[in-house]
């Protein structure tokens, strides 16, 4: 029974990896922007949550909303103070302005919260289900479910609504979208809102099974990067696929090779992929 | 006269935008104050730690400083200030080394230049002590490691360095008897698994306590290094299950060692013993985190407040009072070393660096003279505090009760682990 | 041009002169410190500035100079400094292994590349006992001889620094003003124009990348005798590859001083603010840290000598106005 339960627990860290990285696929597909900052603003999420309970002892039902509504926010005064001015230049100074923001909203929260750690008690979302000799955490089950929706929702967003064309459409020419009427900068904000949203839940829910502290969100940038790269380039449904793969690939390499080399064996195999396909699993050139 | 001058310009104009805030004061207090130097990760990931010693040495300040009564045990407890310096306070010059060991060095030369601080105490990881301590060294500087337990620090020949904590060799031989101790009650403990987090910290003291296990005939079944920053340790857990050793040593920081015991809870793992090393089970947080799935988990810890009363007790009420939380191990080892030291420069009567180096080295204190659970302090020829020990506690409701060894235990040891 | 030479001439003197001037090690250190991050930043900037190619991955090259130099130490007790050649030997064998895969890789995904060979590369050196695993390397405790190149005061420090850091930028003068040169630019301005002006874009990206790497690495070499310690995450992490590109970014990359400029700024305000407010604990050092660099990329894209520039471009139309108008 352990090596299904092996898989299973990979699923759900992937059902995470995918969670926490929907944001970025956005924002990053929509405007070709890498934000440096995304781990820092799953963490202004995690504190959003902490505080939500111990200030009003309230679960993720309240946190949840309140998490996404903050992020999104700040997506859109990031988007209009600091990413509009650097969108079309240099992508050093993209690099370098998302970088700051990271290093500035990290210790800014050192400074506000202390670097101690705090967690949300345990039995908020408790409890673990065991189906058929498999054992799966409540709270895991609830982000793998959300991840899931959330996929799926910003992609049908995408695809199947009239904003979502025009936000594509911005995305692919800046010029055409305006010969054709619409106002790019709306779109880019609500882009980067929607992202920073979708990032606030992923915070939110994660909090619930993962200690938060103000350097948390650095641990789990770089993994979110080689999953929306893994993706394909704007992919949403591709960084789906590629977290789940990732959590899965983590886990098994972890029982069978050693848990030092599962990130390891994520890299190598993220480097050999883009040898083979450079535009990532599901990105077009 | 016209190089003199020269200087005063080119430091006039160089010196100004990195003239430490501490610059303007530094002369005029020569005569009755004396500036340590305290270098801590105050920032970056082990920020937490770092901000908790900070508040422990501060303590430490106020112990030295300030006459406390109940304290008539510390060398220094009772007086205010040092009083072979007529009565001189202590000031702690803080810097932070960001867990860097460059920023550290950094740190250090401008601690000993700028603030001419006459010791220097830190670093809490131990690649940081081994940079800061080599500048001391250089400038002969006595420097007191309280936490830093990386064995090579003591085998480099410094004459100027002196450490107080036990060190990984140290560990490995008390989970050794400790576990032999177990095996003459019948607890079924032969076969023992290490699970460390893979940085300098979890792998050197994993490699130490594995070392110690073979010498007192335990075999080590499984050895798991892992990364502290996993967002899921399944894996880790499922191995463990699956190779069902008696006994799991953890050498892990606080988030995973949170995430230890919550997935061995989900995922229905529980060895007969669990024994945590010190850092992360040893954090306030990890109690109120998972305290109440830990039930029985077994801890190296050289610090245990004790009865009231007691000197160590005292202390922790103090740090309590300060902070709201209670003192933690690395913490109370930190503040062991600040203590230390100050008591060697008041024998040594003098801020002269060779003075303080003669009376570190002529150090003698007793178990009681000390806040903390070693046998006493007494340097070797190396620096190493020979007196240094370790006591192990077992984590019963939100309290940890000595139960090992023997001499200086409160409770019995209870197997098995409960969860 | 006739104003410039003895302005030059007059910063070249004061850079030589100054820490004879000021009696104080820690400002000499900062400044050995200036000279070390302005070599790392100035190799970064031939492949990430000239070339065009933001590689985040450069402390592999930093971490295989200053690997190569302790363990020549460690394991055969030779002086550091004599590891050097290995560690350029190593960067080179590296960046053909790193850039043959991800040349043809354009814009993030190239960074996002070397992101992840270096942390596949730290993961392993982690965990290889031969280079101290986890623990790390340390150089010798006291020196032996001089050739330990270990010493108290940083002056020692900061005039081998800036030789190297002179030969550099005298290489990369050169390199500008060759057909490399040239051919860098045209690859910066993108690979598809590049290749039908008939430039061999893999083969001089590749040399962009090996050029650079050969210098990052004695750079790496230079931290690790001087600081006497390595270890993955000090010099393998990311912050290192990350700290190069900050300098030349903001001083402005792809041109010849920017990365000097930018670490002359950026290194001494890390230090004042930590030395100011670091001993608080409140993390103040990295807030000031990053809204500066956050401001001086949402104001000038182009790094700050671009910014010099446009002041001098100002000024000059200025004056010609004025002229015009007696």
């Amino acid at each position: 029974m352990i090596l299904p339960q092996v898989i299973v627990s990979g699923l759900l860290l992937g059902a995470v990896y995918a969670l926490f990285s929907s944001g970025l696929t956005l924002i990053w597909g929509m405007m070709n922007v890498v934000n440096f900052a995304h781990g820092d603003f799953v963490m202004l999420a995690m504190y959003i949550a902490f505080f939500c309970w111990t200030g009003l002892h309230a679960g993720p039902a309240m946190s949840v909303p309140l998490a996404a509504l903050g992020l999104f926010l700040l997506g859109v005064v990031v988007y209009f103070g600091l990413i509009k001015g650097v969108m079309r230049g240099p992508m050093l100074a993209q690099i370098l302005s998302t970088f700051g923001l990271a290093l500035l909203i990290r210790y800014s929260a050192f400074w506000a919260f202390s670097a101690n750690f705090v967690t949300l008690p345990s039995d908020l979302v408790g409890g673990t289900i065991v189906l058929g000799g498999l054992r799966i955490p409540a709270s895991r089950l609830m982000a793998g479910v959300v991840a899931l929706l959330l996929t799926l929702g910003m992609h049908l967003m995408l695809t199947r609504t009239m904003l979502g064309s025009r936000m594509l459409a911005v995305a692919e020419d800046r010029q055409a979208a305006m010969l054709v009427g619409i106002r790019p900068d709306p779109m880019q904000a609500l882009a980067w809102g929607l992202g920073a949203a979708s990032t606030g839940i992923a915070g939110a829910l994660i909090a619930l099974f993962y200690y938060i502290s103000p350097t948390v969100g650095e641990s789990l940038v770089l993994i979110a990067f080689v999953v929306v790269c893994l993706g394909g380039f704007g992919s949403v449904p591709g960084a789906l696929i590629a977290g789940l793969l990732i959590g899965v690939i983590e886990s098994l390499s972890a029982y069978w090779a050693g848990a030092v080399y599962q990130d390891a064996v994520v890299y190598a195999l993220f480097l050999a992929v883009l040898w083979i396909r450079p535009q990532g699993l599901m990105g077009s050139l | 006269m016209l190089t003199v001058s020269r200087r005063r310009l080119g430091q006039m104009a160089l010196a100004l935008p990195l003239a430490s805030p501490a610059a303007g004061a530094r002369r005029a207090n020569a005569a009755n104050t004396v500036r340590i130097g305290a270098i801590y990760p105050l920032s970056g990931n082990a920020g937490s730690a770092g901000q908790a010693l900070q508040k422990a040495i501060e303590v430490g300040v106020d112990i030295v400083n300030n006459a406390h009564p109940d304290l008539a045990a510390l060398p220094l407890g009772p007086t205010a200030g040092l009083p072979n310096l007529g009565g001189a306070k202590v000031q702690v010059v803080f810097a932070d080394q960001q867990g860097n060991p460059s920023v550290a060095q950094s740190d250090a030369l401008r601690l000993i230049t700028q603030d001419r601080v006459n010791a220097l105490v830190g670093c809490y990881q131990s690649s940081c002590t081994l940079t800061a301590s080599a500048v001391a060294e250089r400038y002969g500087i006595p420097f007191v490691a309280g936490e830093s337990s990386a064995p090579n620090l003591t085998e480099r020949g410094f004459k100027w360095f002196f450490r107080t904590t036990p060190i990984g060799s140290d560990f490995g031989k008390a989970y050794g008897e400790f576990l032999q101790g177990l095996a003459k009650q019948g607890q079924q403990v032969r076969s023992v698994a290490i699970v460390n987090e893979n940085t300098d910290y979890g792998s050197s003291t994993g490699d130490a306590i594995a070392a110690g296990l073979k010498q007192h005939g335990l075999s080590l079944a499984l050895r798991i290094p892992y990364n502290a920053n996993s967002t899921d340790l399944s894996a880790e857990v499922l191995q463990l299950k699956q190779a069902g050793p008696d006994t799991v040593i953890f050498v892990s920081y606080t988030s995973d060692s949170i995430q230890y015991v919550k997935t061995m809870h989900t995922l229905g793992y529980k060895p007969p013993v669990v024994i945590g090393d010190d850092s992360g089970f040893s954090d306030p947080a990890f109690v109120k985190a998972v305290g109440d799935l830990a039930q029985g988990a077994i801890n190296r810890s050289s610090f245990d407040p004790g009865n009231k009363g007691s000197t160590s007790w005292v202390v922790n009420e103090m740090y309590k009072k300060a902070t709201g939380r209670a003192l933690d191990d690395t913490s109370a080892r930190g503040l062991n070393g600040f203590l230390v030291l100050c008591d060697a420069i008041n024998r040594a009567g003098s801020t002269e660096p060779a003075k303080i180096q003669a009376a570190l080295r002529a150090t003698n204190l007793n178990a009681d003279q000390i806040m903390i659970g070693y046998n006493g302090v007494k340097f070797g020829p190396n620096g190493q505090n020979e007196l240094a020990s370790t006591l192990l506690v077992q984590l019963r409701g939100t309290d940890w009760d000595v139960v090992w060894p023997q001499a200086k235990a409160t409770a019995k040891v209870e197997l098995p682990f409960k969860g | 041009m006739k104003r410039i030479v003895p302005a030059l001439a007059l910063i070249g003197v004061a850079v030589v002169v100054w820490p004879l001037l000021v009696d104080n090690v820690y400002l000499q250190r900062v400044g050995a410190l200036v000279l070390l991050m302005a070599i790392s930043a100035s190799a970064w900037n031939i492949i990430g500035g000239f070339a065009g190619q933001v590689s985040v991955g450069h402390a592999i090259f930093f971490g295989a100079g200053a690997y190569s130099s302790l363990v020549v130490f460690t394991r055969l007790g030779w002086p550091p400094i004599a590891g050097v050649p290995l560690g350029v030997a190593v960067s080179l064998a590296l960046s053909v292994l790193v850039g043959v895969p991800t040349f043809r890789l354009r814009g993030h995904y190239f960074s996002m590349a070397t992101i992840a060979a270096a942390e596949l590369i730290r993961i392993l050196v982690a965990t290889w006992p031969l280079l101290g695993a986890a623990v790390g390397l340390m150089g010798p405790p006291t020196p032996r001889s001089l050739a330990d190149l270990s010493f108290t005061s940083p002056l020692p420090y900061y005039y081998l620094f800036l030789v190297v850091l002179l030969i550099l930028l005298a290489l990369t003068r050169w390199m500008q003003l060759s057909r490399m040169g040239y051919y860098l630019r045209a690859i910066n301005a993108g690979d598809r124009a590049a290749r039908s002006l008939g430039v061999p874009v893999l083969r001089y990206k590749l040399y962009a990348l090996v050029f650079s790497a050969a210098f990052t690495s004695v750079a790496g070499s230079l931290y690790a005798i001087m600081i006497g310690f390595a270890d993955p995450d000090s010099v393998l992490g990311i912050l290192v590859s990350v700290k190069v590109v900050i300098m030349a970014a903001v001083g402005g990359a792809g041109t010849l001083f920017g990365p000097l400029i930018g670490s002359i700024l950026l290194v001494p305000l890390e230090e004042a603010t930590n030395a100011a407010f670091g001993g608080s604990g409140s993390g103040v050092t990295y807030v000031v840290y990053g809204a500066i660099i956050m401001l001086v990329a949402r104001f000038e894209p182009g790094g700050l000598l671009d910014l010099a520039r446009r002041a001098r471009l100002f000024l000059a139309r200025r004056v010609e106005a004025a002229r015009r108008a007696a």
